[in-house]
């Protein structure tokens, strides 16, 4: 079957910076991808470059089997920018049904209206909602033409911990419908949640590219904090055997090791000067934080 | 086909509807025109003639080509510079909206507004007032003020066009107030020293106005009046196109 998304080796240089560096991407009918990665790592230019608002440096794009650009691709898509505002002195209804307007097969505007949980504030003018209720009428509008693809930047940004939930639940429903989504998100919890395939940039190239387990199972690694001494060197500590990653925020030390018991047992052993010592499981974002590092 | 049209006249009506929903735009082109020329015919002699014209419907004629061309300069441009700054052009180029579709949409939207505010200030001002013109010459003049009103929807794209908005705003202020001044909608030109005179025979402002004081006076629009309104819209469509081109092609 042929991909919804098809990116090869795809480059995109900003002012002699390379913000994407080749990347190739396949993303097939009816899965949820994310792309996951830290902030400035080349996400919204790669969606941006998908959507055609881009143009690569380098690299060919397609999206529906053609040019993002094209009508009848427009048709067939929606998307939740990032930092993009409502406009004003129209009402949230309103804002819907000018973008209802646009598509062939519209959404009833009461179904859009419920899955961003905006009934009550139907008859307001969009510019009063607050961020997160703004961030949900970008969600109706992305759904209003009842898109194949569907493509969510940073969608959950401002939104609060009850609109997220039924923000996710309307994902899904609509991933369960065969829809194709793409979703860009920093936290891997996130991605985990509702993605079938996660594919985590950095700097512009893929880290790594798998399921969420598969992804998870490559960051399980545990941590091991302390506060160390004054005469402790991070070279001195990355040069302990089972250290695979270090951070350090002033005096505290996060070490990543696959295996603690061992490492801890180590580090008594080379009586390292260590205060207020922590072991934990190291969670998913500790873990993801440690695979950008282990990359670079 | 038939349905980009339903999307852009759907477009439209959300167009117009926002500019009547705007607060600077009633007060800059409905209120101010009205209020600016009930205490100028007012306080002044009305016997008094401006070229030949009675000062009335002249300054009837100057005070709708000034809300005209605030509705341009006052909403049309902040609100082209906002929408882009905001980044809500760049979400309607992933919907199937053709761009076409949306510029001419809001051209269109104000096209129908400055008829509004024409027909407005003519009735509410000039009927109060008791002029008496024939049909004809209102409705040309009326019509001599629409058409100008296209150079500063030009103008005002060009404008727009500016990456920031909050300069947009100010610099749309100045234009607006600055060559409605010096183009003698408020004081006729005849007013002016020499050199201010000669300089506001280039303005968009005085040439529109010009237009409708030779209508009302019994003549007629004359064609460097045209031509050179018809030399500003042409100048500023090419030139803010060529800046948007510039700008989206990233």
């Amino acid at each position: 079957m042929n991909p919804v998304i098809e990116l090869e080796r795809v480059s995109k240089v900003y002012k002699g910076k390379k913000a994407v560096d080749q990347l190739s991407l396949r993303v097939p009918k009816g899965s949820v991808f994310a792309l996951l990665g830290p902030n400035g790592a080349g996400k919204t230019t790669t969606v941006s470059m998908i959507l055609g608002l881009l143009q690569p440096t380098d690299g060919k794009v397609r999206l529906l089997g053609g040019d993002p650009r094209d009508a009848g691709v427009r048709k067939r898509i929606g998307a939740m920018l990032q930092e993009v505002s409502v406009i004003d002195n129209l009402k949230v209804s309103e804002t819907i049904e000018l973008f209802r307007s646009y598509y062939d097969k519209p959404l009833p505007l009461d179904y859009l209206l419920k899955v961003s949980a905006l009934e009550a504030e139907r008859g307001k003018m969009a510019s009063s909602l607050s961020g997160g209720q703004q961030r949900r009428l970008g969600f109706a509008l992305a759904l209003a033409g009842d898109p194949e693809v569907l493509f969510l930047d940073e969608p959950t940004v401002g939104m609060d911990v009850t609109s997220r939930q039924l923000f996710w639940d309307t994902v899904r429903s609509m991933a369960n419908r065969g829809k194709t989504i793409v979703l860009t998100t920093h936290y891997l919890e996130e991605a985990d949640g509702i993605a079938d395939r996660i594919v985590v940039i950095d700097m512009g190239r893929v880290v790594a590219d798998g399921t969420p387990s598969e992804i998870k199972a490559r960051t399980a690694g545990r941590i091991i904090s302390f506060t160390a001494g004054e005469r402790t060197s991070d070279e001195e500590l990355r040069a302990i055997p089972g250290v695979t990653g270090l951070s350090r925020s002033g005096r505290r030390v996060k070490l990543t090791s696959d295996d603690t018991d061992r490492l801890i047992a180590e580090l008594i052993n080379r009586r390292i000067d260590m205060r207020d010592i922590e072991i934990g499981g190291g969670g998913l974002e500790d873990a993801f934080q440690a695979l950008v590092r282990k990359a670079e | 086909m038939n349905h980009t049209i339903r999307a852009t006249w759907a477009q439209c009506k959300s167009e117009m509807l926002r500019t009547a929903r705007n607060k600077r735009f009633v007060v800059f082109s409905v209120f101010m025109p009205i209020a600016f020329f009930f205490i100028f015919t007012g306080t002044m002699n009305t016997d008094v003639t401006v070229d030949g014209v009675d000062w009335i419907p002249y300054y009837l004629m100057s005070m709708t080509a000034y809300g005209v061309i605030g509705a341009s300069l006052t909403s049309f441009a902040p609100r082209i510079a906002k929408e882009r700054a905001q980044g809500w052009i760049r979400l309607l180029r992933i919907t199937p909206l053709p761009s076409g579709s949306y510029v001419l949409s809001k051209i269109a939207a104000q096209a129908a507004i400055n008829i509004v505010i024409i027909v407005l200030v003519f009735v509410v001002a000039g009927v109060s007032k008791g002029i008496d013109l024939p049909v004809s010459v209102w409705v040309e003049s009326g019509l001599w003020i629409w058409l100008g009103g296209f150079a500063f929807m030009a103008l005002a794209t060009l404008v727009g066009s500016m990456r920031n908005a909050d300069a947009v705003q100010v610099l749309s202020m100045i234009l607006y107030l600055g060559m409605s001044v010096m183009g003698g909608l408020w004081m006729p030109t005849s007013t002016f020293p020499h050199v201010m005179q000669e300089i506001a025979k280039w303005l968009p402002t005085y040439r529109v106005g010009q237009g409708a004081w030779n209508l009302v006076g019994g003549g007629h629009p004359d064609w460097t009046g045209f031509g050179i309104l018809a030399a500003y819209a042409l100048i500023f469509v090419i030139i803010s196109s060529y800046i948007m081109k510039k700008q989206e092609a990233v």
